[in-house]
């Protein structure tokens, strides 16, 4: 018997071909049936998908050993994998990253209506063995894709050299077009007092879409962040696609009943999509997310290589973050008088509400939270003495923006006001003058309005 | 050890799913209450569906076939891939006997209606053929009459006894 390890047969557990699963009932009887899902936990384990009370459940309560059978996908070569049956486990990363593939497989095979897990089946691997054949077969191998870790070296590297979130933000997505053909992807950042992820950077869009929403837990891009773990779908569901009917709650409330939905930039019709946690010290800061109009584009090397280079990312939001200090030469708080500036029509109409902080320019709306109300506190400032310059120190110290004491994520809201400014308003500009440090600049005059509901 | 008077009666519809030839993959059990299981090579099934026939290589299903030799007890799953339908058979009176030359053509007749429904669901003839390969003198073939027969496609019925089988 050849004994080889999990690694080798992960390209089987892709979903490709169902695998069969043997059991015993106590008296001897046999038994055999399809399994929609095995999913690859770790080197000594998988999760078995658990949907129906079947013949199978049943013996397995009673006697937890199994033989799974499995084909890989380019070789045509068979393994067999002894288990034993640890537990089920019905929430959790390994039940919602599964939740999230078999409603790709349930939907690919018309099997949706059928097709609900009731449970992640946790099993020991207790031996895996190549079944052995006599014909020259099987197939050739695949050739390695683009050589994979030379890809993720060469974006390790770039990520190295970065010095502002906004450049790292920008080698991540570089590094995933040019290197991994990926063509549609961004970069949402966690706000954990409203448990919502906000989009910081995005590629291969109409619309960057930066600064729209979605609520921790909605989609592969919410269920990701809150059960930090990759979750990838390799064909097209309904069951996850990240529906506009969760409009903001915030939009229709009281006199401003203008949208304040920053449309979300993603695919109508995605076929494949990964979305890996962006996690440091713990802690989940964002989720990188790519996805694909074609089918089986995301394999598990994909999902390997991106929360590698998430952790990258990841800590790299965090090196930026608490390095934020003023730098030594920057002009710092110094109140220089706004530089002159020929007054280029009417004024800007710039209104603020207070009750959600959220800025509406001539009528359009600009963005809301705490990045609403660091924009209103740099105009006043701005208006009342005349100042151009800022540091990120005075922000965090301003109680009246409301940012968390801990993980105030300030770097990524301020970028996210600067691109959205970019985007939206090129009248107000937001330019980062050194580590820590910015300068806000206004074309012309602006007219202020602050509304207490 | 009771036996059911008569085999389960199995509807035209699946006896003609099974002679088309799928999907067919074989269980049985140790001593020690540890499953085997393999693919099977081809089948063939009579007209009325009571004497059935699985084709296994010796050495890839070497576990399988010592434990079928053993108890008797078999476990055999039909699957039509492109439509999920799905019927298992059981019995406790499997006999094992070598391949014969006959044989030759029903596991080539097997092996090009393999490639003509996994063709369906996007595997090419050469992919189907490295699954099936095997030198003939390595093959042993399962002979059984049915004891039992279960739904098993995936949904409500998922399970039931076909025929007034005992479950």
């Amino acid at each position: 018997m050849t004994l080889v390890d999990l690694a080798e047969v992960r390209p089987c557990l892709e979903g490709a071909i169902p695998a069969m699963m043997a059991t015993c009932a106590a008296d001897g009887t046999p038994n055999v049936a399809y399994l929609s899902q095995v999913f690859y936990v770790d080197e000594r384990h998988v999760a078995l998908s658990f949907q129906f009370f079947n013949k199978t459940r049943k013996n397995l309560l009673a006697q937890p050993r199994s033989t799974v059978l499995v084909l890989h996908p380019q070789t045509a070569r068979f393994y067999r994998l002894q288990l034993r049956y640890l537990r089920t486990e019905d929430s959790g990363p390994v039940f919602e990253s599964m939740k999230a593939q078999l409603a790709g497989i349930a939907s690919h095979s018309g099997m949706a209506h059928v097709f609900r897990l009731l449970g992640a089946d946790i099993h020991e691997v207790c031996e895996i063995e190549r079944v052995p054949c006599d014909m020259p077969t099987p197939l050739p191998q695949a050739p390695p894709r683009c050589n994979l870790l030379g890809a993720l070296r060469r974006g390790s590297a770039r990520l190295a050299a970065c010095t502002t979130l906004d450049a790292l933000l920008d080698a991540t997505l570089q590094t995933l077009e040019q290197d991994l053909g990926v063509a549609h992807a961004m970069v949402l950042i966690l706000d954990p007092l409203t448990e919502r992820l906000y989009t910081v950077a995005s590629r291969g869009y109409a619309t960057s879409g930066v600064g729209s929403e979605i609520p921790l837990g909605d989609g592969v891009i919410g269920v990701a962040a809150r059960e930090r773990t990759p979750v990838r779908i390799m064909h097209m569901t309904s069951a996850y696609l990240y529906s506009r009917a969760l409009r903001d709650s915030l939009a229709g409330e009281g006199s401003t009943a203008i949208s304040t939905d920053i449309p979300y930039p993603g695919l109508p019709e995605p076929h494949s999509q990964l979305a890996v946690p962006l996690l440091s010290a713990g802690r989940v800061l964002g989720v990188l997310f790519v996805e694909s109009p074609l089918d089986l584009q995301f394999s598990f090397e994909d999902e390997d290589l991106l929360v590698t280079l998430g952790g990258q990312l990841a800590a790299g939001i965090d090196l930026m973050q608490d390095s934020a200090e003023p730098c030594p030469d920057a002009p710092g708080t110094e109140h220089t008088a706004a530089p002159a500036k020929a007054p280029a029509g009417p004024p800007l109409q710039v209104r603020h509400y207070r009750s959600n902080d959220s800025v509406f320019v001539n009528n359009a709306y600009l963005i809301k939270g705490v990045a609403g109300a660091i924009l209103w506190k740099l105009l006043q400032d701005g208006q009342r003495q005349g100042r151009h310059e800022f540091t990120n120190r005075e922000l965090r110290l301003d109680r009246a923006l409301r940012l968390p004491d801990v993980a105030d994520n300030l770097e990524a809201r301020l970028l996210l006001l600067q691109r959205r400014l970019a985007e939206q308003c090129p009248q107000l500009r937001i330019e980062k003058t050194g580590r820590g440090c910015f300068r806000f600049d206004t074309a012309g005059p602006v007219e202020l309005d602050d509304i207490a509901g | 050890m009771e036996h059911p008077a008569t085999p389960p009666q199995l509807s035209r519809d699946l006896l003609d799913m099974m002679a088309r030839g799928v999907s067919v993959i074989v269980s049985a059990c140790g001593h020690d209450l540890t499953p085997s299981v393999m693919r099977a090579l081809g089948s063939q099934i009579s007209a009325s569906g009571d004497l059935v026939t699985v084709y296994l290589g010796r050495r890839p299903s070497a576990q399988l076939l010592r434990d079928v030799a053993t108890s008797g007890r078999m476990a055999v799953v039909f699957s039509e891939p492109s439509s999920h339908r799905t019927v298992q058979l059981k019995t406790r009176r499997a006999r094992l006997r070598e391949a014969r030359p006959e044989d030759a053509a029903v596991l080539q007749r097997y092996l090009l209606a393999m490639q003509q429904e996994l063709d369906r669901i996007g595997f090419g003839p050469a992919f189907v053929s490295a699954m099936f390969a095997h030198p003939l003198d390595d093959v042993v073939a399962v002979e059984f009459t049915p004891d039992e027969a279960f739904d098993q496609t995936p949904g409500p019925r998922a399970g039931q006894a076909l025929g007034g089988a005992v479950a």
